[in-house]
């Protein structure tokens, strides 16, 4: 079987496990991150400042094991780009943190958070001009506050970071395809979703600003995660996989109890969640539940969602009891501890993956990988091993695969009305701008003198050109 | 006598404002520092303990109570300092070298603090030779070591081993924590105890000042 023919079984494989339906045998997708620079013979500190050698790591590491599915650099994060933009918010391999260790991200004290709690109003009015105005040149190390006197690094920084961007992002398309040609891999997620509550205690208000304003102002926490969703909803739309065959990365982080009690999930977490969870699949894309921690608390709720709408991964969950939960309507990804990949023997990892072979993935719609993203204390001898178990035990008898169609755009009756209610969504009035631009056409127009001859295409061009704009600062706000 | 009971229930409540409007209330009415500590600030923090326990309180609400009490306990402590009043335990916390993740360790510091714990907290990315200087500085007798990454756990497995090579070890209870923290890896590394939650490390404090008392 040449490459590309690997290729198309692995992604019929992994796209038939993913619908929950069982395949030949069980895809593996690792997570790995900086278990690539380990295995290729990089630092921590290469494949963070050098993306290059992170794709090379994760071409070498996938084609050795013979994944199905990868992240095309899982490290993601580009200290070339952070560095430009000056980014508070990265520890960095190398400086002020060892070489050795992987980046971190750094969650300011409480009373200097990245958004401050009288700024609700500010964020609610226009999330991206809140964003530009306010956000940028608090975690930047270089951009000045608007109303403030513009400085040389200040132009350059916004100049920099943003050429970087394209130039990080244009870097992706040659090395999906390096992974289908060298390594027969499918790139496994495609698009970045983050929720609105999350994306509150992540970069702008901090977590334990956000509890507190949680005591204080639930009804503006609530406003400013209602007014997030429109944008962040066009960010996955417009990022997810054309061919809607893998799904939207959705990182989930602190909005589960007990990080929330179970009021707040009900009140701000899951009623500006579960929409946009509902859109996404109402256009055809499923998005993978990165339920990083323990979820446990929240089974019956994302069992309100439609069948196959996500793939529910296990982290430090009890993978034996998300089977038991959420199997007959979701395909589940994850479950091998970390722990046990990076400091366990062999033989446990053996066992283990036997084991949830044999209980969770008897019925198909189960995809191999650890619990959380692999860094560099991952085991090369317990992920070959892990690797090996799979190949060995993980062939189904009875399975097919399914063929490589589009995921068909569908409605989904019960969440129209939720929809409705929201800004922005199905069926409510848009917000002031709309996602996706930062100075609306309709605006700049007024500035112009008379236009003649095509002016939808003077439109669309600074259209077109104004979402670059748009673009850079909910990624930097998303992915970096 | 002043009621105190609003005390013990906006501590509970996580009232901050109300906690040290009566703490001041309690003082300037002639009661003892350390009774209004004892008899009403610590049992209400065991409360919030418990309630976290039976799944009735979260992490919203631990902090909120972590903040009421220390609200009221600024008033306290110099009262208690000047009288010779000793904390239950000097505990030095911090999250391990490498790993810059605070949110766990600042929860258990708050905590502890609320439970009549004198806390040294050196942060985040702390060098075992950090550790072992602030015990030595301040005479500390736990030491509490936060790990959110896997790949930062073996960094206290090395400050075990540097409290053992300053000859250090012996003197003071080394405890840990964080996600992916277990037992079983708390005993590998000879740490002498674990929790997988702030309340929890709490008790261990505890226990162990109750032992060395």
């Amino acid at each position: 079987m040449n490459t590309e023919q690997l290729y198309q079984q692995r992604l019929a494989r992994y796209v038939t496990a993913m619908r929950n339906e069982k395949p030949d045998c069980v895809p593996i997708r690792p997570f790995v991150a900086e278990f690539t620079a380990k295995y290729a013979g990089y630092t921590c500190q290469q494949v963070c400042h050098d993306y290059n050698k992170a794709f090379d790591a994760a071409v070498k590491t996938a084609k050795d094991y013979g994944w199905d599915a990868v992240v095309p650099n899982m490290v993601y994060v580009w200290t070339g780009l952070a560095q430009a933009a000056g980014l508070r918010y990265f520890g960095i391999p190398g400086i002020g943190i060892p070489h050795t260790t992987g980046f971190n991200y750094i969650e300011p004290p409480e009373g200097e958070a990245w958004m401050r709690e009288d700024e609700y109003d500010e964020l609610i009015r226009d999330p991206t001009a809140f964003l530009y105005n306010v956000w940028l040149p608090r975690v930047s190390t270089e951009v000045s506050r608007v109303g403030e006197p513009s400085t040389y690094r200040n132009n350059l920084a916004l100049v920099k970071s943003s050429m970087a961007m394209l130039q990080y992002f244009y870097a992706f398309g040659p090395q999906i395809q390096r992974l289908r040609t060298e390594a027969g891999t499918v790139s496994a997620i495609a698009g970045i979703f983050k929720a609105p509550f999350d994306i509150l205690a992540d970069k702008l208000r901090g977590y334990i600003g956000l509890t507190m304003d949680m005591a204080t102002q639930p009804k503006k926490v609530l406003a400013a995660c209602e007014a997030l969703m429109p944008h962040l909803c066009h960010v996955g739309l417009t990022t997810a996989d054309p061919t809607k065959q893998v799904p939207i990365g959705f990182w989930m982080h602190r909005g589960c109890v007990p990080f929330v009690n179970p009021g707040q999930f009900d009140s701000h977490y899951w009623p500006t969640l579960k929409p946009i969870v509902e859109e996404f699949w109402k256009h055809g894309h499923q998005t993978l539940f990165y339920a990083e921690g323990k979820w446990k608390h929240h089974f019956d709720t994302f069992r309100e969602l439609p069948d196959r709408s996500i793939v529910f991964h296990c982290d430090r969950d009890d993978v034996f009891e998300v089977h038991r939960r959420l199997h007959d309507k979701f395909a589940i990804s994850g479950g091998i501890p970390n722990v046990m990949l990076s400091y366990g023997k062999p033989e446990e990892v053996r066992d283990f993956t036997r084991r949830v072979l044999r209980e969770v993935a008897a019925d198909g719609g189960y995809i191999l990988d650890s619990g959380a993203i692999m860094q560099d204390d991952t085991s090369v001898e317990n992920l070959r091993v892990m690797t090996d178990t799979c190949r060995e035990h993980g062939v189904y008898c009875s399975g097919a695969l399914l063929p490589l169609t589009a995921m068909p755009p569908c409605d989904v009756p019960a969440s129209i009305a939720q929809r409705q209610q929201l800004t922005g969504m199905t069926g409510r009035p848009a917000p002031r701008v709309k996602p996706g631009v930062c100075l609306p056409w309709e605006e700049k127009v007024k500035e112009l003198p008379e236009i003649s001859g095509d002016r939808d295409l003077i439109r669309k061009v600074w259209e077109d050109i104004e979402a670059l704009g748009n673009t850079y600062i909910w990624q930097l706000l998303l992915s970096f | 006598m002043i009621d105190m009971k609003p005390l013990y229930e906006a501590v509970l409540k996580g009232d901050a404002a109300t906690a040290r409007a009566l703490t001041e209330q309690a003082l300037a009415s002639g009661m003892e520092p350390i009774t209004v500590v004892k008899e009403f600030m610590v049992p209400a923090m065991d409360e919030v303990g418990r309630r976290f326990e039976c799944n009735e309180y979260f992490v919203p609400e631990l902090l909120l109570a972590a903040r009421a009490m220390k609200a009221a306990l600024e008033l306290v402590r110099p009262l208690l300092v000047k009288s010779g009043v000793e904390p239950q335990g000097r505990v030095v916390v911090g999250t391990v070298r490498g790993d810059l993740h605070d949110i766990g360790k600042n929860l258990v510091a708050a905590m502890l603090e609320g439970g009549g714990f004198e806390v040294v907290d050196l942060g985040v990315n702390v060098t075992p030779e950090k550790f072992i200087e602030a015990v030595k500085a301040k005479n500390a007798n736990i030491v509490a070591l936060s790990a959110l990454l896997t790949t930062t756990m073996p960094a206290m497995r090395a400050t075990i081993e540097a409290f053992k090579a300053a000859g250090l070890r012996d003197q003071v209870k080394i405890f840990v924590g964080g996600a992916p923290i277990t037992q079983k890896f708390a005993d590998d590394i000879g740490a002498d105890g674990y929790s997988e939650n702030a309340p929890g490390a709490v008790t261990l404090a505890k226990v162990h000042a109750a032992r060395a008392a």
